[in-house]
């Protein structure tokens, strides 16, 4: 969402004409009468000219008396003025919020006029991220810019958020943005399990601290970020941190969020069904126990009628529904997370200063999942002469996460030992009866994969450490008026340290012998450029030319150490373990760019930028390891080329921009190498080689991308409009296709394939009403973007971007990018099901059978003031798209599902044609075959790809700013209260009971699948801001 | 001094930029070279590694979750037992089959194969070794799917063949005789210092025992070959007697994985899928008093043998006490319990189906017969008055009517925990008899109750390697679990 911000601003007072002459002033802010540093008053038409001091105080001398003055500060409306025979003017500027022509940070940090850009940015300001706070900023984002599409895992407290910008453009790449955090890329990895279980470690934008963001700018498509290189690719997303050069003097600000998480949707369960099996209780075992081996362990027993029967753990009891009907609001508690930030600030006339310490305490909505996070930041800036200055910050985040949640098939997820519990089975019984005499699990179930749901809380455990360092310094030196040059160098340093355990006595972990798992691993990246740059004016057009380097570093290595085999119980240190093993490895990347920029404006309105840009990488063979590419963007504004002044339609920009991106691979994989095993007890050498086919020679990817769009704004700007249309080929895609296994291969590195994705993307700003007491900002934003596969690696069909059970999503020739496929049911040439004599439906071929992307997304805000009120909300909205629910056909397999009720009782009569007689079909089958057969057995998938259009209430804050008045006599300057709610509620869900979202893991297909997620949870809660 | 100045500040810039430039190429090829790996290695780890790849495959997925129940030697539980109703829906499965049937000990010792017929570490005795352990491999997986590329397979990395043709079974048989001819005869004279000392986790370095391993492998082929090329088989069966062969348990090709949580079949009976042995595999042992039983089976909880039906239907499976039935055997499923690839038993049963077959001589073939379950029995360390009795009972000797049938059945025992050569050997020699499923009780999946004969090309191969697939599939007949391989004529 576009929010006007900063603006170019004027002011001038008169002098007639005369001899040379000295002027001075002051330089203030329209209302507050706060002194403006550093504002731009220049001799118009020459080079002559100052800047204000800390105070706002400005001379300039030598002056003729018809000289006209302009005085120009970001944010603020500029103005000129004749001298005359003035020799004091005082100035005071006024912020100009209805200018279309917003300042916006772009790539290289470099703030311009969004007037001049020829591609699309949008850019979101502090409050939007920091009032309805999110533990990973990237949240707050969701719904509010048009091109990006986050979806937020239910994985845990600091769970990963996939995150895309502009749909997917690389079949094998993360896709994710570029994160630069104060001009340094910092790491961007996407987290989380896989379909067979494991946990979501988080991604290291959950680092990124909201009460110390800024403004984060939304550059969306290569063409807006050429200057990062290849890194820039899928677009950046640009955060500028606070730096204390607000405001003068010393200042202190507190911003303290409090807010509960519960559980907000579970899947519908049938209530009227216990354990067993067609109808029959399980046998029972020579130990008095029932034998719930499948089918048995699962709820297709005799109806609840409070019978006598013979219960889980072998006593008489009633078998009853269970009066608590949904044993997922019963195991799960509410959650809780809570922020307080304090900062202080300041500035004098020699630089500026930030430290902010941020305390962050959370609990997720499993007993056991709590987050303890602590940010030191520190931001200084210092002018050490008056044309040479320095800049550094350094931030230190030290967090401590205990045990993040199990995941999809895991045996320790809580979800999904939960949904498949005998619906006879009290969870009070379950909890009471986790460890036997033998220090042996109890659960339900014979199945060895599966854990007591209690037992795994008590007995299985980890905790994840991490301390992470961002930081840069700086130095810019003005050479003279026109020449300037910039160096920076900046890291992002994360270690981690993780272990992870299960004590001995369960099956499911190391056959009961108990497990111990310790991980550790730093990563850095090391982002070096030195930056000249050289403006001018000539005539009519004014020129800005620059030339860098930049060299970037990727380092990072592992460790780890493992065992299995308890020698005695509870104790986790490795020593403890019979069986140990341990491993680690390196990887290191470097890359030198050289690169030029530049623009070129024409009368305030044609702009033409261009970059060019040459990367060399030790990732790629030498003779292939270096490319160029190049970008070029123009924006005309049509308005003020035309002399259009009208009242209907204030502003008009036309806006292109033309990329091309190269792009290198991760390091190693153009070189065969034999890899030593790691052997314990083995008298000799053994050695392996992967499973991919190394390239010898590999040439980097090539992305080229166009976009046109149209910035208009109505009615002096009370609506504004951006359109913009989009579209992205990345041909000689570096990937490791799968090959014939009989290759004795898996895959193999090659460059191939092309995929195209294209878009529209539109947002809507209205202004209904804007007065003194009372105003109202809607805001609509629109994305539809798609991916289609054009080629693939000659006589390659299919590439399989990740499965679950029997569905895959795959990239396919022809298809769009991301195309769902599984088992159909066997059809007849009208569509209907062939059905066998058994009554039992017939498996059909492997088709497409959904897509995980959008017909498109968007959001909808509104914001009402009235007076020190303000009621913000945001509906986000998806409509189209598919996704397979692995965890809805357990439980309609189990019978725990509402919708196993159907055919209970009698039997049911699958709708179809029989295969021999080719009438409608009347044999009955079981409602536990049917299940059983069409999800299981035949592994079809039609029934459980699931919709994912729904439209959710994803934001509510209602602020109240103290008003002055109030706090006058108070040595508080502003104050604000807030009551904030997030995820609040479904309007539509289209899946009912499962929420689109409820993924394992973050990475570009990750929207494919669901398994047995941890339930969606809704938070609400206050935020109070204060500053001294 | 202005200029002086300016031209200074210029100078310095140009000579920054310089040595960034200068020192970058230095740099990055520093960092080419993956430091976790090495590029270059004796190939006696490589070999190392193929082979114990083809121990470790006696219990994969093809071995375990689908030959070891089609053979009817036990049930799996849980999701495991599918296989076991005779069903197609395992297309993930079948494709993993393939793959690790090339990725294990095809991948290694296809690299083997090329650094021993390599200029600088031309081996040809070490090459020899590495036939045979190829031949094994590629023997695997022609007689789980039929036609399988042979020629081409595997050389993915060697000769950068990524769509490999299909070979017919018969040709792949033929060439893996004439390859393991070779090898016999180089390894009959080889100097093993030339070998593979401190790397040969079977012999250890022992190439008369090679030698015989070898010749036993190749008469295991040429029997495989007696109903679709008798003369081929009997004219390599009789070069096969001319060499020696595998006679006692010392021969035996064996492994005890030692790394990890030891044999796999440890993990499947403690933990999942949970393993219980086959009623038809109990009766025999029972109904004979063969000694073997207690070490194929474990006692149930009521101190019985009980074993499990193949096939059951869900419902019937539902109602058959599973998790109260005989696990497997100790012997077997102990964490060093040995993985086995050939055995002299296994040598001696073919040599009494071959004197038989080939000479008529039940006399001598009776004389083999006996020495095979000798062999089997001493392999299982059974005690020697059990095995003195054993020997003693009608099974132990040949009755003269049905002879096929009774070395069939001590085939299928002897071969245990071997079960894919066991399922092999069933579908060649059709004994032990599977009885087709008519019962209400018993699933009949795709076949109609008949024993599976083969498995399916995957989609994904199928798309990964299409026409070849499709050349292969209008060869072989339709690409189904009932269309037989070639050699399995019965």
């Amino acid at each position: 969402m576009n929010k006007l911000i900063l603006i170019l601003a004027i002011f001038g007072t008169i002098i007639t004409a005369g001899a040379q002459k000295t002027i001075s002033g002051q330089v203030l802010e329209k209302d507050t009468n706060t002194p403006l540093l550093g504002v731009s008053v220049l001799v118009k038409g020459s080079m002559t000219g100052t800047t204000t001091d800390f105070d706002g105080n400005y001379t300039l001398a030598d002056l003729s008396t018809d000289a006209i003055i302009e005085f120009s500060y970001i944010g603020y409306t500029t103005q000129e003025f004749t001298i005359g025979d003035q020799t004091t003017i005082n100035v005071f500027l006024e912020i100009n919020a209805e200018q279309m022509d917003e300042v916006v940070v772009t790539a290289l940090n470099i703030q311009r006029d969004k007037e001049s850009l020829g591609y699309s940015i949008s850019q979101v300001s502090s409050e939007e991220v920091n009032v309805a706070r999110e533990n990973n900023v990237m949240n707050s984002l969701s719904g509010k810019v048009s091109g990006l599409q986050i979806t937020q895992s239910n994985t845990g407290v600091d769970g990963s958020s996939r995150v895309l910008l502009r749909g997917i453009t690389t079949i094998n790449g993360n896709n994710r943005p570029l994160v630069v955090v104060d001009g340094i890329p910092i790491s961007n990895g996407s987290g989380g399990a896989g379909a067979s279980g494991g946990i979501d470690r988080g991604d290291a934008l959950s680092d990124i601290n909201p009460d110390d963001v800024e403004t984060i700018s939304v550059l969306k498509g290569a063409g807006a970020a050429a200057a990062y290189g290849s890194l820039g690719m899928n677009g950046v997303i640009l955060i500028t941190t606070k730096s204390g050069t607000k405001k003068a003097g010393v200042g202190i600000s507190l911003n303290s969020s409090f807010s509960f998480s519960d559980v907000a949707l579970t899947p519908d369960f049938q209530n009227e069904y216990g354990a067993g099996a067609f109808g029959d209780f399980a046998p029972i075992n020579a130990d008095g126990r029932p034998v719930l081996d499948y089918p048995f362990s699962w709820s297709w027993g005799p109806k609840m009628e409070g019978q006598t029967y013979t219960n889980w753990l072998g006593q008489q009891d009633n078998y009853t529904p269970n009066s608590k009907r949904n044993p997922y609001k019963e195991f799960y508690q509410t959650g809780f997370t809570m922020s307080n930030t304090l900062a202080f600030e300041g500035r004098n006339d020699k630089g500026s200063f930030r430290l902010s310490i941020t305390d962050e305490d959370g609990q997720g909505i499993v007993s056991n999942n709590t987050l303890t996070k602590q940010t030191f930041s520190l931001r200084g800036s210092s002018n050490l002469t008056d044309r040479f200055s320095i800049d550094g910050k350094m931030t230190y985040i030290t967090s401590k996460v205990s045990n993040r949640p199990q995941l999809a098939e895991g045996s320790g997820n809580t979800a999904l030992q939960l949904s498949l519990m005998p619906r006879d089975i009290r969870l009070d019984d379950v909890r009471n009866n986790t460890v036997n005499a033998n220090g042996e699990e109890i659960k339900w179930n014979l199945d060895n994969t599966f854990n007591n749901p209690y037992w795994a809380l008590e007995n299985a455990g980890n905790v994840d450490e991490k301390d992470h360092f961002q930081g840069f310094i700086s130095a810019n030196w003005e050479i003279d008026d026109k020449f300037n040059i910039t160096a920076k160098s900046g890291m992002d340093y994360i270690i981690n340290d993780y272990t992870s355990y299960g004590a001995t006595g369960a099956q499911a972990i190391q056959n009961g012998l108990g497990s111990y798992n310790h991980d550790g691993d730093q990563s850095s990246i090391w982002n070096s450029d030195i930056l000249g740059t050289y403006s001018t004016d000539l005539s009519d057009f004014n020129i800005t030319l620059s030339l860098g380097a930049n060299y970037r570093n990727e380092y990072s290595n592992y460790k780890n150490i493992s065992g299995n085999d308890a020698k005695v119980p509870n104790f986790y240190r490795i020593s403890n373990y019979k069986n140990s093993f341990s491993s680690e490895g390196i990887s290191e990347k470097a890359i030198y760019s050289y690169y030029a920029l530049g623009q070129f404006g024409y009368r305030g309105f044609l702009y033409l930028d261009a970059t060019i840009r040459n990367d060399n990488s030790s990732a790629l063979p030498q003779a292939n390891n270096s490319y160029w590419y190049h970008s070029e963007n123009m924006s005309l504004l049509f308005t003020k080329l035309l002399g259009i002044n009208s009242n209907i339609l204030s502003q008009g920009k036309l806006r292109g921009s033309f990329a091309k991106v190269g792009n290198d691979t991760s390091p190693y994989r153009t070189q065969a190498v034999y890899s030593v095993d790691q052997t314990v007890t083995l008298p000799y050498t053994v050695a392996s080689i992967s499973e991919s086919l190394p390239s010898f020679d590999l040439r980097p990817e090539t992305s080229e991308s166009w976009e046109i769009g149209a910035d208009l704004g109505f009615l002096k700007n009370r609506i504004q409009l951006d359109v913009t249309y989009y579209k992205t080929n990345t041909t000689d895609q570096i990937m490791a296709v799968p090959i014939s296994g009989t290759t004795a291969y898996s895959s193999k590195v090659i460059n191939a394939g092309e995929i195209e994705n294209k878009g529209i993307e539109a947002q809507l700003n209205l202004i209904p009403f804007d007065s003194e007491n009372f105003s109202w900002d809607l805001g609509f934003n629109f994305t539809k973007s798609n991916s289609k596969v054009i080629t693939l690696n000659e006589g390659l069909e299919s590439i399989s971007l990740g499965s679950l059970w029997t569905a895959s999503v795959e990239a396919r020739p022809g298809q769009e990018f991301g195309t769902i496929y599984g088992n159909d049911f066997l059809r007849d040439n009208f569509g209907r099901k062939i059905i066998g004599n058994d009554g039992l439906a017939k498996r059909g071929d492997r088709v497409a059978l959904g897509n995980i992307n959008p017909d498109w997304y968007g959001g909808f805000t509104n914001k009402i003031r009235y007076k020190n009120f303000t009621l913000s909300s945001l509906i986000s909205a998806q409509v189209g798209g598919e996704y397979y629910s692995y965890g809805r056909g357990y439980r309609l397999f189990f019978g725990t599902d509402e919708r196993s009720l159907v055919g209970r009782e009698n039997g049911l009569v699958e709708e179809g044609i029989n295969e021999f007689t080719g009438f409608e079909n009347d044999n009955e089958t079981s409602a536990l075959l049917k299940q059983f057969t069409d999800i299981f057995s035949n592994e079809i998938a039609t029934d459980i790809i699931l919709d994912a259009t729904n439209v959710k209430l994803r934001e509510v804050a209602l602020t109240f700013d103290f008003p002055k008045t109030m706090l006058r006599d108070t040595f508080i300057q502003s104050a604000s209260l807030s009551a904030v709610g997030r995820n609040l509620l479904f309007l539509y869900n289209a899946a009912g009971d499962i929420d689109p979202e409820a993924t394992y893991s973050s990475g570009p297909a990750s929207t494919a699948f669901e398994h047995s997620s941890l339930p969606s949870t809704r938070s609400y809660g206050v935020n109070l801001k204060i500053n001294f | 001094m202005q200029t002086i100045y300016n031209s200074m500040r210029k100078t310095v810039v140009v000579a920054v930029v310089g040595m960034l430039l200068l020192s970058c190429e230095g740099h990055l090829e520093d960092l080419y070279d993956n430091p976790n790996a090495v590029t270059s290695i004796d190939d006696s780890a490589l070999f190392t590694k193929s082979v114990r790849s083809l121990f470790q495959a006696t219990t994969d997925n093809g071995s375990a979750h689908f030959a070891g129940m089609h053979a009817h030697y036990y049930v799996a539980g849980s999701t495991w037992r599918a296989p076991d109703q005779y069903g197609d829906g395992h297309d993930g499965d079948y494709n993993s089959i393939l793959n690790d049937g090339y990725s294990g000990t095809i991948r290694h010792i296809e690299e083997v194969l090329e650094l021993t017929s390599s200029a600088n570490t031309q081996n040809n005795i070490r090459n020899a070794l590495a036939n045979i352990i190829a031949v094994l491999a590629y023997a695997k997986v022609t007689d789980a799917f039929g036609d399988v590329p042979y020629t081409e397979g595997g050389k993915g990395k060697s000769q950068d063949i990524l769509l490999p043709k299909y070979d017919t079974q018969e040709s792949i048989y033929k060439d893996m005789i004439v390859r393991l001819t070779n090898s016999i005869a180089i390894l009959k004279t080889a100097d093993p210092a030339m070998a593979y000392p401190n790397s040969d986790p079977i012999y250890n370095n022992d190439l008369g025992k090679w030698v015989r391993f070898a010749n036993s492998v190749r008469l295991r082929l040429a029997m495989r070959m007696r109903y679709a090329d008798p003369s081929a088989s009997q004219s390599t069966v009789a070069k096969c007697l001319s060499e020696p062969l595998m006679e006692t348990p010392g021969h035996d090709a064996f492994m005890i994985e030692t790394e990890g949580t030891g044999n796999a079949w440890f993990n499947r009976r403690t933990g999942f899928p949970s393993i219980k042995m086959s009623t038809l595999l109990i009766d025999q042992l029972q109904g004979t008093n063969d000694p073997r039983l207690a070490v194929f089976v474990s006692k149930d909880g009521t101190g019985q043998y009980s074993g499990i039906v193949n096939g059951l239907t869900d419902q019937a499976f539902g109602n058959s006490n599973f998790a109260n039935l005989s696990d497997m055997g100790l012997a077997l499923s102990s964490p060093e319990s040995k993985l086995y690839i050939m055995t002299a038993a296994e040598t001696w049963l073919l040599r009494a189906e071959a004197a038989l077959a080939y000479d008529n001589d039940p006399a001598t073939a009776n004389i083999l017969y006996r020495k095979g379950i000798e062999a089997s029995l001493n392999q299982w360390e059974v005690d020697a008055a059990e095995i003195t009795s054993f020997m003693a009972s009608p099974t132990a000797t040949l009755a003269g009517v049905n002879d096929e049938e009774q070395i069939g059945v001590q085939m299928w025992l002897s071969l245990t925990p071997n079960f894919f050569e066991g399922w092999s050997h069933i579908r060649r020699t059709g004994y032990p008899i599977i009885p087709v499923r008519t019962s209400e009780d018993l699933s009949k999946g795709v076949t109609n109750g008949i024993m599976p004969s083969r498995f399916n090309y995957s989609s994904f191969e199928q798309g990964a390697n299409s026409s070849n697939v499709q050349e292969a599939i209008s060869r072989q007949g339709a690409n189904k679990i009932d269309t037989p391989v070639w050699w399995d004529k019965n």
